[in-house]
């Protein structure tokens, strides 16, 4: 009895995890396969059926299984569309990073700078950047340049915000000890500024990917061929809801495995950053 | 403030300049700043007007302001501002209505939390447009999908932010509180529940963002009316004008939002006991 209780305690979140997680892919299974229509029904009467739905409506999860298992490794036709939506992916975040973190380190130095490009940090910040679409759209057209663009637009603003708030708040203490021992702008801002930037550079990028990820959807879903974004559309104006799901669990794994790599990074970053920092 | 800095400054005869310089120095940020826009904005309407581009590419400012000035005296423009204001203000209500005290629940109840974060981190690792075609789906075109898409956008960071708040309530005054046999709902509203204020501002702020992302994406989508549906449109028929005022627009709600909670967090502040 004790041992049991132990066993439950050891493993309470696990256990109501899982608990929840089977309970509602039973409701789930059921609404489609019509097991509660059919045990209310002698309570409920003819009203009992609104509690079977189409599977067009919510598939269900065996079918979103069999779609998943289909689309992978039987036709593999996800592939193409993975592939192509991570070519982009990857490009829009490589030229973010490379835009971002320089023009945000540099505004952090240069206190001139961050005063002329705050105004459209700050405007850019605040709009849903995706209302720029229709206009990338007009300008490069609906190919790899619009979702590049987009994703750029959308990864780019928390990567240079970061960047900018890991200058500002370096321990200025340091900068004054290393300034009145004689160090350089370079060498400042080489061993003291960057290696303290690295965590808040992190969490920027943590944020851009998740950013990026809105990017690829939206785009995609905005008027592109391939992608699973695209995939994700069409199946859904085509009412294959069990595709849909595919392709949302795809992207939810997708974007679980990339953040789970950068706090993996930030965490060992962690322990080799300088203690003086709090 | 600047009286000292005034004693400082040496010969009198140097005072005309060194108002001037004064004056740039306490607004040297709001001088960049409205300097650089101001450039901006001028570089803009001389490459539009040079000939250089067409200006139905890149429009510029004063056609994006006549643009903004003919459609405020037309009332299709007001009907797709009332829709999208609804389906914001909609949406964002729910999912506060909804985000904060599940947030807290989850906070205090270990047992609630490890039943419900399997779907609360699933849905917070996808960006919830994702789901706009499912929504669709279920809920049709009109203005429900989109009421639907902005309260997940919002509730996600509503709930985790609140949730997060209650657990970085102090430990020590908690059990400080204990220790003088306080009761529980004596802790929770003296100690945990002014302590998650700053948590649910942010996470009202991050909400505010995806909500607006909600609304534009939902009517990028797929639509009938709306601001972002207005953009759609007249992307499609090169209005680039149009489109510059509907960003604008966008921009200037999400400013405004933000500036709102800003506003009524200070107010929370005030009230905040004033414990450190």
């Amino acid at each position: 009895m004790y041992a049991e209780r132990g066993f439950y305690r050891r493993h309470e979140r696990a256990i109501l995890g899982t608990a929840t997680v089977f309970l509602f892919l039973i409701a789930w299974e059921g609404v489609e396969r019509g097991w509660w229509a059919d045990a209310l029904r002698p309570l409920l009467g003819a009203s009992a059926e609104r509690l079977q739905l189409k599977p067009i409506f919510i598939s269900s999860p065996t079918l979103v299984a069999a779609a998943a298992l289909r689309m992978f490794f039987v036709t593999g036709e996800i592939w193409r569309d993975l592939a192509w939506s991570s070519f982009g992916y990857v490009l829009g975040l490589a030229l973010a990073i490379a835009v971002g973190i320089p023009l945000g380190l540099a505004a952090g130095w240069y206190r001139r700078l961050s005063y002329a490009v705050e105004p459209f940090l700050s405007a850019l910040n605040a709009t849903p950047q995706v209302a720029f679409l229709p206009l990338i759209v007009v300008w490069v057209g609906t190919g790899l340049g619009a979702r590049v663009l987009i994703i750029f637009l959308l990864a780019v603003l928390p990567i240079a915000i970061n960047a900018h708030a890991a200058v500002r708040t370096t321990d200025p203490r340091l900068i004054r000890v290393a300034a009145s021992f004689g160090a350089g702008d370079w060498r400042l801002f080489r061993t003291i500024i960057l290696p303290s930037a690295v965590p808040f550079l992190l969490a920027g990028l943590r944020l851009a990917i998740g950013r990026g990820m809105i990017g690829v959807v939206v785009g995609e879903i905005y008027g592109s061929a391939a992608g699973i974004g695209a995939m994700i559309s069409q199946a859904g104006s085509r009412f294959q809801t069990d595709k849909v799901f595919v392709g949302v669990l795809t992207i939810v794994a997708a974007g679980v495995i990339l953040v789970e790599i950068v706090q993996r990074i930030e965490r060992r970053v962690d322990v080799w950053r300088p203690p003086a920092l709090t | 403030m600047t009286i000292p800095l005034e004693l400082e400054r040496a010969a009198p005869d140097e005072r005309a300049r060194s108002a001037a310089v004064e004056f740039y120095l306490a607004y040297e940020r709001i001088v960049i700043g409205g300097t650089t826009l101001l450039v901006f904005l001028l570089a803009w309407e001389a490459f539009a007007r040079s000939g250089l581009v067409d200006p139905l590419f890149i429009s510029s400012p004063t056609r994006v302001a006549q643009a903004g000035w003919e459609l405020v005296h037309d009332s299709d423009f007001w009907r797709d501002l009332t829709v999208s204001g609804n389906e914001f203000l909609l949406g964002y209500g729910a999912a506060v209505a909804v985000g904060i005290p599940l947030g807290l629940a989850i906070g205090l109840s270990r047992r609630l939390q490890y039943m419900l974060s399997p779907f609360v981190d699933t849905l917070n690792a996808v960006p919830r447009v994702t789901l706009l075609p499912l929504i669709i789906i279920w809920l049709g075109i009109g203005i429900w999908s989109k009421v639907a898409v902005v309260f997940l956008g919002a509730v996600i960071p509503i709930l985790i932010n609140t949730q997060s708040g209650v657990k970085a309530s102090e430990a020590r005054f908690i059990r400080v509180a204990r220790s003088f046999s306080a009761s529980k709902l004596k802790i929770f509203s003296s100690i945990v529940l002014p302590g998650t204020v700053p948590f649910v501002f942010t996470g009202l702020k991050y909400g505010a963002g995806r909500a607006l992302l909600g609304v534009v994406v939902g009517e990028l989508y797929a639509s009938t009316a709306g601001i972002g549906h207005m953009i759609a449109q007249a992307g499609n028929t090169f209005q680039t004008d149009v489109v510059f005022f509907g960003v604008l627009i966008f921009m200037a709600t999400g400013l405004v939002v933000v500036a709102l909670l800003d506003r009524l967090e200070q107010q929370f502040e005030k009230w905040r006991p004033d414990v450190r």
